[in-house]
């Protein structure tokens, strides 16, 4: 651990809540199943932190069916996603080894269905608490007094600049 | 709050409420001028404010559709972002980090101390640094800028540490900057508690806004009518060809008609273009005071990029004041670099989220995995330096309506060979600045969507050059304003709010000695 909490703006909503089990994916609301998984190890497999478990990607995903429940160019996009990923290789892309998923992924690039499910799972995957806490990252603060007595200025492996500088 | 007829014409109507409106409203309604405000977006609350990256975006951002065009990287990377600003009371004032430097005397002299640049078209501004001076020290007392005014610099932090030292080593002076976010208790205000999210709206009230200084103030002068929620849609002109009214769609979607004795924009450069390219009629076939083809062009938004650099040990840059740190080497103009103008290195932090989202937007796979895993140890900087005026870049209108039935923009933007050897230059001595206090990895991040959007109504001695008087009156219309940042005649390398709060000021004293005469 790296000895940090991190912290959501109490105002927010709190996370999504996923299963630990495979009924997570009765959560989903339109993203057909087959299509989540998809999704999932494509998630996976573009931003792949081994530290990290599988519920945060999960959570991705259920953000993606919020995405394609209130947007159907979303939806398609996904499908779409899917149907090329899938369509590329002799086995399903979620069957591939990692190596595969990779080449899947890079000759699909340019595509806007692509671009859509890549920055999505930016979007979402680095804006989850579970991630800040696993990377550093402590989050909101003024409900806590800012950091101003919480380190702002507690680095001690480097000189420290003069006063007023 | 005072109200006015919608056919009161002796009200000044203001578009917009950020650096340049809100100020200038507060600055006419204390010299006793009627003001009518108008404001695309919704009146925020210090309550309403989130300390959280997406949401506070989500909440303030400008994020009506736009295209882009040319060969710069924000195009391909935010294509319909290409700009940043927000739509809120408060404007982008809201979202700022808070940097005041001032123009230097070369950058408003940019035509004759750079010479003629093949493929740019430099003028000095129609203003110096002497006319200027007074205001920006009228400003910076009004903001509580740091180093001025009595005011004490901000702490050093942790991203600081890392650039002193790394700075320090080079032989390079660094310094916490001039920011006008309080150290100390000033003008009503608290110190900063170093939270970390002016960006987002800034909930403690310690770095100046119009949304917490200028607009109350001029609330309390009984002078000002603050309408929220009223997006600005056409500018009407009367029979002698004088700006006299503003049309305007309601948050229920009604339009109204407010009657005006003058017209100020101030909605950011792609807003105030846009406003002036539609609001075409008989008299003004290409768009209200753009007989030349100037509006909309020249369009500047600075060169902006960031080195995100891992070190062995934590960081925590995410801990306190966002911008408070500055290099100032590079800033004067020097032909031995090989390019022209200059540009200030400052710190830079973001939180995990829109670090990830910008260290290289469309970069995947492990190699960005293993990099971002780091963020407790990343430390950053962000250049902001002048980028060349050129014709070709311009707000143009498209094809396709928004919901208030104006023409979307387009934003098109080639780099200047200049800008892409400024931008090289700055990479190199930010990566040698991280790399000189131990970094082992440094990543060249790419441009945001652009937030210091500049010069595409600019002011000009003459009218053939440009849009604007250097009053930041139009040539072609005398009761017609514009006050943010696309009046600059060029870019400069600091970040704008300053100069545009100066300006502002100085045009306030204009209106209403035109007006005690008469003349407007």
């Amino acid at each position: 651990m790296n000895g940090i909490n991190a912290y959501k703006d109490p105002k927010l909503p709190p996370p999504i809540e996923v299963a630990d089990g495979p009924e997570w994916v009765e959560a989903l609301t339109i993203l057909d199943r087959d299509v989540a998984h998809t999704l999932l190890a494509a998630a996976r497999t573009l931003y792949p932190h081994d530290g990290l478990p599988e519920r945060v990607y999960r959570r991705v995903i259920l953000h993606f069916d919020r995405m394609a429940s209130h947007s159907p160019a979303a939806a398609q996009s996904f499908a779409e996603f899917v149907d090329r990923a899938d369509a590329t290789m002799p086995l399903p892309f979620r069957e591939l080894s990692e190596s595969y998923r990779v080449a899947v992924l890079k000759e699909m690039e340019t595509s806007a269905a692509f671009r859509l499910v890549q920055r999505s799972t930016v979007r979402f995957l680095y804006d989850d608490v579970e991630v800040w806490q696993a990377f550093g990252y402590e989050g909101a603060s003024v409900h806590l007094g800012g950091y101003v007595a919480r380190g702002f200025n507690d680095l001690d492996w480097l000189p420290e600049p003069p006063a007023g500088v | 709050m005072t109200q006015y007829e919608l056919d009161d014409a002796g009200v000044v109507v203001i578009i917009g409420s950020g650096a340049g409106g809100g100020t200038l409203a507060h600055e006419l309604t204390r010299r006793g001028v009627d003001v009518v405000l108008l404001e695309a977006g919704k009146h925020l609350t210090a309550e309403d404010f989130v300390n959280d990256e997406w949401g506070g975006y989500e909440m303030l951002s400008w994020l009506d559709k736009r295209t882009a065009s040319g060969d710069w990287r924000v195009a391909r990377d935010h294509p319909l972002t290409p700009s940043w600003s927000c739509q809120v009371v408060g404007g982008t004032t809201t979202h700022w980090s808070g940097c005041c430097y001032r123009l230097i005397a070369d950058e408003m002299r940019a035509r004759t101390v750079y010479g003629d640049i093949p493929g740019a078209s430099l003028i000095d501004w129609p203003l110096t640094l002497d006319e200027l001076e007074p205001y920006y020290h009228l400003a910076e007392a009004k903001m509580g800028v740091t180093r001025t005014n009595g005011l004490p610099g901000l702490p050093a932090n942790n991203n600081f540490k890392v650039m002193y030292a790394g700075a320090t080593a080079l032989g390079l002076n660094a310094s916490t900057g001039r920011q006008a976010i309080n150290p100390i208790p000033y003008d009503g205000r608290p110190a900063t508690i170093q939270d970390g999210f002016t960006v987002t709206g800034d909930k403690v009230g310690s770095r100046w806004s119009t949304l917490n200084v200028e607009i109350p103030r001029a609330l309390a002068t009984g002078k000002l009518e603050l309408r929220p929620q009223s997006r600005a849609v056409f500018i009407e002109h009367d029979a002698a060809g004088k700006a006299s009214g503003v049309v305007y769609v309601d948050a229920a979607g009604t339009r109204h008609r407010q009657r005006a004795r003058a017209v100020v924009l101030a909605g950011n450069c792609v807003e105030s273009s846009r406003l002036l390219l539609h609001s075409a009629s008989g008299m003004f076939a290409h768009g209200l005071a753009n007989g030349h083809g100037n509006v909309g062009r020249y369009y500047l938004r600075h060169i902006i990029q960031t080195v995100w650099s891992v070190f062995d040990k934590p960081v925590n840059m995410h801990r306190g004041e966002i911008m408070t740190g500055m290099v100032d080497d590079f800033v004067r103009h020097d032909p031995a670099r090989g390019f022209a103008g200059g540009y200030y290195v400052e710190l830079n932090s973001m939180g995990l989220p829109t670090t990830a989202a910008f260290l290289d937007p469309g970069w995947w796979g492990r190699d960005f995995a293993g990099v971002i895993e780091q963020y407790a140890h990343m430390a950053g900087m962000l250049l902001s330096g002048e980028d060349m005026p050129q014709a070709g870049n311009r707000i143009t209108l498209t094809d396709e309506l928004d919901a208030f039935g104006v023409p979307v923009a387009n934003i098109h933007y080639d780099e200047h060979p200049n800008d892409l050897k400024m931008r090289s230059h700055g990479y190199k001595t930010m990566t040698a600045i991280h790399q000189a206090a131990g970094a082992k990895r440094s990543i060249e991040a790419p441009a945001y969507p652009a937030s210091h959007n500049l010069g595409s109504n600019r002011m000009s001695a003459k009218a053939e050059d440009g849009v604007l008087d250097g009053q930041g009156r139009a040539h072609e219309v005398p009761n017609l304003f514009i006050a943010d940042g696309s009046a600059f005649a060029t870019g400069g390398a600091c970040n704008p709010t300053l100069t545009i709060v100066a300006l502002a000021i100085r045009q306030a004293d204009f209106m209403t000695r035109q007006m005690a005469a008469g003349a407007l």
